[in-house]
């Protein structure tokens, strides 16, 4: 259990929104650390194993496994935003 | 700022041409079974009648009047005489205006040749004018005054009697300045998805559009900067004060805003990824189910003075999201400013003011000018909230409006889509 974990977002399908709760729970039980269940989106966000994407992509609702991307703002003294 | 009609080539226009038929428009087009025996017509064909309600082309020239039901619309044998008893006809009428004939749109060289002339001379400028210098830019059509930015200008909220009172908007970005004087009294909810951070604004960057999205209609000094000046302002902070983020944060700020009602979510932030990313195509439509708009900054990786044309990054490459250019103030794209991809969703949508921008930031500063898709991004949220008052339109009716309603531009609609947003003025709420 010391594999290093990546930041993932997990996309739930059309069918599946209204047990997003069950869709997490599963992710769990894959090996995902939950951190965030977003009901209105339909989307899970949490930490997984490198290796863990296709056993979370195999979880029933679960329609994409995505790494998280990064946003980074220029410095607050540049010119462009 | 409009420029004076141009010549439409030698000649006058032809006349216009009528049949001498007039078209009837129903208010309501539910129930348009109408008695014009008042009028003097009789033999009312219905489509209604006719199998696929195709009606022919011989009951057409034949018929005292033709009602077409589905749209709520009759072609009537009636005289400019007959105008006013149609008018008078049960169920109500809209408008009778008299038939026009159409014909194919006749081709003209000369239009042709002109047009081929103006895009050499243009390339030849183009071409010319990168090597020597000497290529003129536009001057500005607008410029700061004494009441307001060039931006509330350009997007016309100066005008506009709307200000998105009872509207939210959420802006997800490094935060506000909570103890800003320009937002003393004002409505703001403000809420961190950044682990061990408060909403207060640790960069300028958020507090910078949520100033040109919201900020006030008359700032206790300087010049007005803020579009929607009546909104109840929601503040998510996805960003950190160092400026990054990701999506665990970012899809937290939406998932807060949707659940809170918010019309309009205005992101001005982006990774330089060329492919949509899944969650954010997700989200993008969810919030639009749910009547709320995503806005986000098409991206500043273009470099266009040196033939970088960059690319719209994430989440605005995302179909369901709406896509930001910047302009300037001669209306010109910014050099900055991302290019659509070809691929679906990779379009810049619409374009706003994105270059020297001036709106608030932290104290002691108070304001700061600076350039961006980010800062541009806000001016279409602002808009999108007056909108949203004006009309009550919300999700994929409120994208609709807005592109619809934006002022074309010369520019490539592959660097500014429909165009610069407008605002709503009055009587724009009707229909």
């Amino acid at each position: 259990m010391s594999l290093p974990l990546t930041p993932v977002s997990v996309t739930v399908d059309d069918g599946h929104l209204a047990q997003v709760e069950t869709v997490a729970q599963a992710l769990r039980d894959s090996g995902m650390q939950v951190e965030r269940v977003l009901g209105s989106l339909g989307v899970i966000t949490g930490r997984a194993p490198a290796g863990a994407r296709p056993s979370l992509l195999a979880v029933e609702g679960v329609t994409s496994v995505d790494e998280q991307l990064r946003f980074s703002l220029p410095p607050p003294d540049a010119p462009v935003q | 700022m409009i420029d004076p009609p141009a010549r439409r080539g030698p000649g006058p226009r032809p006349p216009v041409r009528t049949t001498g038929r007039q078209v009837v428009v129903f208010a309501d087009r539910d129930d348009v079974r109408v008695d014009w025996s008042a009028a003097g017509v009789t033999d009312v064909a219905d489509s209604r009648d006719f199998p696929a309600e195709r009606v022919p082309a011989q009951t057409l020239r034949e018929a005292g009047a033709t009602v077409f039901a589905r749209l709520g619309i009759a072609v009537v044998a009636a005289g400019p005489d007959q105008v006013g008893a149609l008018r008078a006809a049960a169920p109500p009428v809209l408008s009778v205006s008299p038939e026009l004939v159409h014909r194919v749109l006749p081709e003209d060289l000369t239009g042709y040749v002109r047009g081929y002339r103006d895009g050499v001379a243009d390339l030849a400028g183009r071409v010319l004018g990168a090597g020597g210098g000497d290529g003129a830019a536009a001057p500005p059509l607008f410029q700061d005054t004494a009441a307001a930015t060039w931006g509330v200008q350009a997007v016309r909220a100066t005008t506009s009697p709307w200000t998105g009172s009872g509207i939210r908007v959420a802006v997800l970005d490094t935060g506000l300045d909570l103890a800003h004087p320009d937002f003393a009294g004002r409505a703001v909810t403000a809420e961190s998805f950044v682990p061990g951070e408060a909403a207060q604004d640790g960069h300028g960057h958020g507090t910078h559009c949520v100033g040109t999205a919201c900020g006030p209609q008359s700032p206790p000094t300087g010049p007005r900067y803020g579009v929607a000046s009546g909104a109840e302002v929601f503040v998510g902070k996805v960003l950190g004060d160092e400026g990054s983020g990701d999506d665990g944060g970012i899809l937290a700020g939406i998932d807060w805003a949707v659940a809170n009602g918010c019309a309009v979510i205005s992101m001005s932030l982006g990774a330089d990824v060329a492919e949509a990313h899944p969650p954010y195509s997700a989200a993008g439509r969810r919030a639009l189910q749910q009547g709320s708009l995503i806005v986000a900054a098409a991206g500043n990786n273009a470099d266009r003075e040196n033939g970088e044309l960059g690319f719209v990054g994430a989440p605005a490459n995302s179909v369901e999201i709406l896509a930001v250019g910047a302009l300037d103030p001669a209306l010109t794209v910014a050099w900055f400013s991302a290019r659509s991809l070809s691929a679906p969703g990779g379009e810049v949508d619409v374009a706003a003011p994105g270059v020297d921008v001036l709106s608030t930031w932290p104290m002691p500063d108070r304001y700061h000018t600076i350039s961006g898709t980010s800062m541009a991004t806000p001016h279409v949220a602002g808009v999108a909230a007056l909108w949203a008052e004006a009309t009550g339109r919300r999700g994929y009716e409120l994208w609709a409006t807005l592109t619809q309603a934006a002022q074309r531009l010369t520019e490539p609609s592959v660097d500014v889509g429909s165009g610069l947003v407008l605002a709503p003025q009055e009587g724009a709420g009707g229909g």
